[in-house]
């Protein structure tokens, strides 16, 4: 038997020990799902052994004697004081040195996710769907301003502002039960095909 | 209790089987049916294929994701890596996340076993697991050898011929990231926005919503959604970079027209296709190139309408070795048979559609259900 064959083999009993949930909670279920939780993490910790701590940390310094990353590596450490009742508070330097990168990425992500989103709702109006989006973000931000009654005239165009939501809601909708549908179709070709070879 | 209140009191689980079944069989008796584009898809191949055949350009894709996702990414991977390969684009691979190398390894070694004169370190390199996605992101924008250092086997990535003509993201200036999560926001922050680097992502059908801002504003290129998208890319690929004829011996480029023309038909066939059918011009042509194996040819080939065909299931194994690999190869090539490991998405898609068709019968149904048991119940209590 090929090593293909055998971890196809074990990968359809785990599959199918998922799916037993549909029919009722069971150990089988609990089983794969417990595996699944502690070969992930066990899989994470090697492998960041492997591909991390040795090769940016342990051969830099005991092969390169680089001893200046000894300071960033105690640092970092002190992130294990977390398990620690009376010394957790020293984890909070490392904490506050990676707070560091995000203030760094403040700038770029504002460029990114507001000014340029925002420079694009103020296009001229040359397409229909552009017409379609200024009234939508005009709707919908003013349906969440509620420092005035939504009543009269502006109670109206809120609520456009809250068709919008539903159509938007409905997309995500649809666009979820596609999701969900292709991870079991692809589950089941995993079954059909590979397994079973009965897809061709 | 009438036929609604029966539907509405119905055990899940029979549900749970008319589900399976929506899927399993359309899986199993498999239907050619078209995918349509869109321009999401469109753009970003395009933009792949315009960096064919230049070693001053290449691609980096991203795969931000673990096997929990992969139904819907792995199938757009395959697709461009393959796009990649026969087109002749330098392809860079990376992950920010453990659980996404070893998909990295599946997904080429998938691919390559089509491509044997495809080579690591010269037509694809994987950097492999990288931490801190935003150093590295910055990083590359000044070198892309100094910022990854290493590729996944170790070696020095300035001394791989890959990387000849290759510095950053002016040279590598797209970056493809496939996620089941916020998939490109790394590469808009950092690779966009401060250096310009086109983006695209190939993101889980769930996702999409809360990517159309960023394809709307121009920040993404171009966008596969989930297994739709990825059928997409893969009908692409057949049509286009992997269409192979005297005029076009390494691919041809996109065209809107061809897309609609009908004689691409045979092109995207996902059930098997077993027939090499040839123009007498066409056969004229073919044993030009293979004048050695003229007799062979001409004794197993059968009339079909006025063209010359060959069933490659009905070629005997005797007659196989006489042809030689070459003129194998090239006879079942003519029978536009694409292998499962490129159309999974396409026929996957066969089974979207019938389980999309069930579920629209379910919530209508449902609801009928529910409006005809309230007209009851107001009856009776009117009563």
């Amino acid at each position: 038997m090929s090593f293909e064959t055998i971890s196809n083999l074990v990968a359809a009993f785990f599959t199918l020990c998922i799916f037993s949930f549909l029919y009722k909670d069971n150990p089988f279920y609990q089983m794969a799902e417990q595996l699944l939780v502690g070969i992930s993490v066990g899989y994470g910790v090697v492998y960041s052994y492997e591909r991390i701590f040795i090769p940016w940390l342990y051969q830099p310094i005991f092969l390169k004697h680089q001893y200046i990353l000894i300071i960033p590596a105690l640092i970092g450490s002190l992130y294990l004081f977390r398990f620690s009742r009376n010394l957790s508070w020293l984890s909070r330097y490392p904490i506050a040195f990676s707070m560091m990168s995000v203030g760094a990425g403040v700038p770029l992500a504002m460029h990114a996710s507001i000014l340029v989103q925002m420079r694009q709702a103020m296009v001229p109006l040359e397409s229909l769907n552009l017409v379609i989006i200024f009234i939508g973000t005009i709707a919908v931000l003013l349906y969440f301003y509620f420092s005035k009654a939504h009543t009269g005239l502006y109670g109206k165009f809120t609520t456009i502002g809250k068709w919008y939501m539903m159509i938007g809601f409905g997309a995500s909708f649809g666009l979820t039960v596609m999701a969900r549908i292709s991870l079991l179709i692809g589950r089941i070709q995993f079954l059909v095909g590979d397994v079973l070879g009965l897809i061709k | 209790m009438n036929f609604f209140e029966r539907l509405q009191a119905l055990d899940r689980r029979w549900i749970y089987i008319v589900v399976a079944l929506a899927i399993i069989i359309p899986l199993m008796v498999p239907y050619n049916s078209d995918v349509v584009t869109t321009p999401p898809t469109e753009n970003l191949y395009q933009l792949i294929d315009s960096y064919s055949d230049r070693p001053d350009r290449a691609i980096l894709i991203s795969f931000y994701h673990d096997a929990a996702t992969m139904p819907e990414l792995y199938p757009m991977e395959i697709a461009i890596l393959r796009h990649c390969f026969e087109r002749k684009i330098k392809v860079f691979t990376m992950t920010f996340i453990a659980a996404g190398a070893p998909i990295i390894d599946y997904a080429i070694n998938t691919v390559k076993e089509e491509y044997p004169e495809i080579q690591s370190g010269v037509d694809y390199c994987n950097f492999g697991y990288k931490i801190m996605p935003m150093i590295t992101a910055l990083g590359m924008g000044d070198n892309i050898a100094t910022a990854i250092d290493t590729d996944a086997e170790g070696r020095k990535l300035a001394n791989l011929p890959i990387m000849q003509g290759i510095v950053n993201y002016n040279e590598m200036n797209l970056i493809i990231e496939t996620s089941g999560s916020v998939a490109g926001g790394t590469w808009i922050t950092y690779a966009r926005s401060k250096f310009g680097a086109n983006v695209a992502v190939g993101v889980t059908a769930v996702m999409a919503a809360d990517e159309y801002p960023f394809l709307q504003s121009g920040q993404l290129i171009g966008m596969l959604t989930g297994l739709k998208g990825a059928a997409e890319y893969e009908k692409l690929v057949d049509v286009f970079a992997a269409y192979r004829d005297d005029y076009f011996p390494k691919g041809r480029p996109f065209s809107k027209e061809i897309l609609r023309d009908k004689s691409i038909n045979k092109l995207i066939n996902i059930t098997t296709q077993t027939q090499a059918v040839f123009s007498p011009q066409e056969y004229q042509s073919f044993l030009s190139k293979y004048p050695e194996q003229k007799a062979i040819l001409d004794k197993i080939k059968t009339d079909q309408d006025g063209k010359v065909a060959f069933d490659v299931t009905k070629i005997s194994a005797q007659a196989q070795k006489d042809l030689g690999d070459k003129v194998w190869n090239a006879l079942n090539k003519k029978t536009y048979n694409i292998l499962y490991k490129f159309k999974t998405a396409r026929i996957g898609m066969n089974a979207q559609s019938i389980a999309h068709i069930m579920i629209f019968a379910f919530i209508l149904i449902g609801n009928i259900g529910y409006f005809v048991t309230r007209a009851k119940d107001k009856k009776a209590a009117g009563r």
